[in-house]
């Protein structure tokens, strides 16, 4: 392998200041996943809704952060949002301001998403009954908007994830922070990159799996006659065929 | 005059003859006046005038677009007219083009019932019926389950209270729907097309329930339906509604052994075969 000599002790003195840095990561994609997924259900709402200045202000917010790339929205946040105020905000800030901006985009479409794929007989049904719309959203669309659209919520969190490498380039000290700045340190760029990305996906694949379970669970309900793989692992497993009779 | 021949054709489909409650013309739960609504340019009631009254079960027939969903939509508040007025239970809820404040309070007393079948599937049926009792009328848990097991015999139901929606079949469906909707205690049951997805045997099981409802609860009932067999052994009314407006309204008798209306006969006969 071109005479690469592997030096694994970098990666044992490494892992300790990465597995800090992956704290760092973690607390970033949980914070932006939960407040991201409180805030995307008034802009969904909002994005359905009958007065137009607040529909067309839901879909401007919405289309502004799905059509431009994070990188983009995490530098306008850090660097010329305090040419804009004069107030300057630390990476760690910046970084979450505009991840959740972002997640809040892409979540409150796939809320509405699913809210409309709720049947509006069912909803219809809640209004005979003299549930008022916040009763009807709490109890008849958001439980099974968020059942139908769970995949597609756990896919964009993993996303998330993987995208919160790029806080690094506004010297945030997370996992890919960490690993660079190691890296450079050590020129063993190899190894430690392969660290990060083993990481990474130790992390991603469980709810990658988790993703794929649930998606075969809803097939399953889907329709009759539907017989469930060998074993939990393999019901698990990306790409695994639907038995059906 | 022209004689409707209503005896069933192919397969019969058993629903009980009971004794006529005599129409009492003080006794009117619903009242619509000059109800007209478009769509799409389209007029689909045009000046609709409608009265209902207390326990009776009134057949609503026409043809698919002639406007008989739409006035049910109407009177119970999912479809708001372009004008007209609409009264329920001796209270003026929709004037002109708005709704009325006696809209809440009066519209409590209507319960409605749809084609497809619309109980929640996230929840079982025990929850299905207690959910708007206990958030809406502050009901507390033991009495609404009290309530609801009331309810779901009254339609032959109660074994399936801890059943989920899915376990159901279409009748099973629609007859917890009627059981959702008593546990509001309605004074009206709006059903449109309730039984149109229902095979014969099943669709007269839950007609036959509505019958029961009106001669032992006194609730009147507006029903969208083909099913002639019902319209002429179990209506008090039969309304037969012709593009937006309603060409006969008569006791069954009138309707479809001294009727003259050639679009009535005409329909009966289509559906009938």
């Amino acid at each position: 392998m071109n005479g690469y000599n592997f030096d694994w002790d970098v990666v044992a003195r490494a892992l300790p200041s990465m597995i800090q840095g992956l704290g760092l990561t973690l607390q970033i994609t949980i914070i932006t996943i939960v407040i991201s997924m409180i805030l995307a259900i008034p802009v969904a709402v909002g994005r359905m809704s009958k007065i137009e200045v607040i529909r067309w202000t839901a879909q401007g917010y919405i289309e502004l952060f799905r059509c431009t790339p994070l990188l983009v929205q995490l530098f306008w946040i850090f660097y010329a949002l305090p040419a804009l105020t004069g107030v300057t905000l630390p990476g760690y800030v910046s970084a979450l301001i505009a991840l959740t901006a972002n997640l809040t985009a892409f979540m409150a479409e796939t809320y509405r998403s699913g809210f409309q794929s709720v049947p509006v007989e069912q909803v219809e049904a809640g209004r005979m009954l003299q549930l008022n719309r916040f009763q009807q959203l709490r109890y008849i669309i958001v439980p099974q908007a968020m059942r139908q659209q769970l995949p597609v919520i756990l896919s964009l969190n993993i996303s998330l994830f993987k995208d919160t490498a790029l806080v690094s380039t506004i010297a945030v000290s997370d996992l890919m922070f960490v690993s660079n700045t190691i890296s450079a340190q050590n020129y063993r760029a190899l190894e430690i990159f392969t660290l990060a990305a083993l990481i990474y996906f130790a992390i991603a694949f469980p709810v990658s799996l988790i993703t794929s379970a649930i998606e075969r669970r809803m097939q399953s309900t889907a329709g009759p006659g539907f017989k469930q793989g060998p074993n939990l692992l393999a019901r698990m497993m990306p790409g695994t065929k639907v038995a059906t009779s | 005059m022209t004689h409707i021949n209503l005896e069933p054709q192919g397969e019969t489909v058993a629903v009980p003859v009971h004794s006529r409650i005599p129409v009492d013309t003080g006794q009117v739960l619903v009242q619509a006046r000059g109800l007209q609504k478009s769509f799409y340019h389209r007029s689909i009631l045009k000046n609709v005038d409608f009265d209902m009254h207390r326990g009776d079960i009134t057949v609503i027939i026409g043809k698919s677009g002639s406007g008989k969903s739409t006035l049910l939509r109407a009177i119970a508040g999912l479809t708001d007219p372009d004008a007209g007025e609409i009264s329920i239970d001796g209270k003026t809820v929709f004037e002109g083009t708005t709704r009325t404040k006696d809209w809440a309070e009066a519209s409590a007393n209507v319960g409605m019932i749809f084609q497809t079948y619309t109980l929640w599937p996230h929840m079982n049926v025990l929850d299905n019926l207690t959910l708007a009792p206990r958030k809406t009328r502050g009901i507390a848990a033991s009495e609404a389950k009290d309530r609801a097991e009331s309810a779901l015999d009254e339609v032959g139901m109660k074994q399936h209270i801890l059943s989920r929606p899915t376990q159901l079949s279409g009748g099973e469906r629609q007859r917890v729907a009627i059981a959702r909707a008593l546990m509001m205690k309605p004074k009206l049951l709006l059903c449109d097309e309730i039984t149109s997805a229902l095979d014969p045997p099943v669709a007269a099981e839950v007609l036959d329930v509505l019958r029961r409802l009106k001669e032992e609860d006194g609730i009147a009932v507006a029903l969208v339906t083909h099913d002639m067999a019902f319209a002429s052994k179990a209506a008090d009314r039969l309304v037969f509604f012709h593009n937006g407006e309603i060409a006969v309204n008569a006791t069954p008798e009138e309707a479809f052994d001294n009727c003259d209306n050639p679009d009535l006969k005409k329909f009966v006969d289509a559906v009938r075969f």
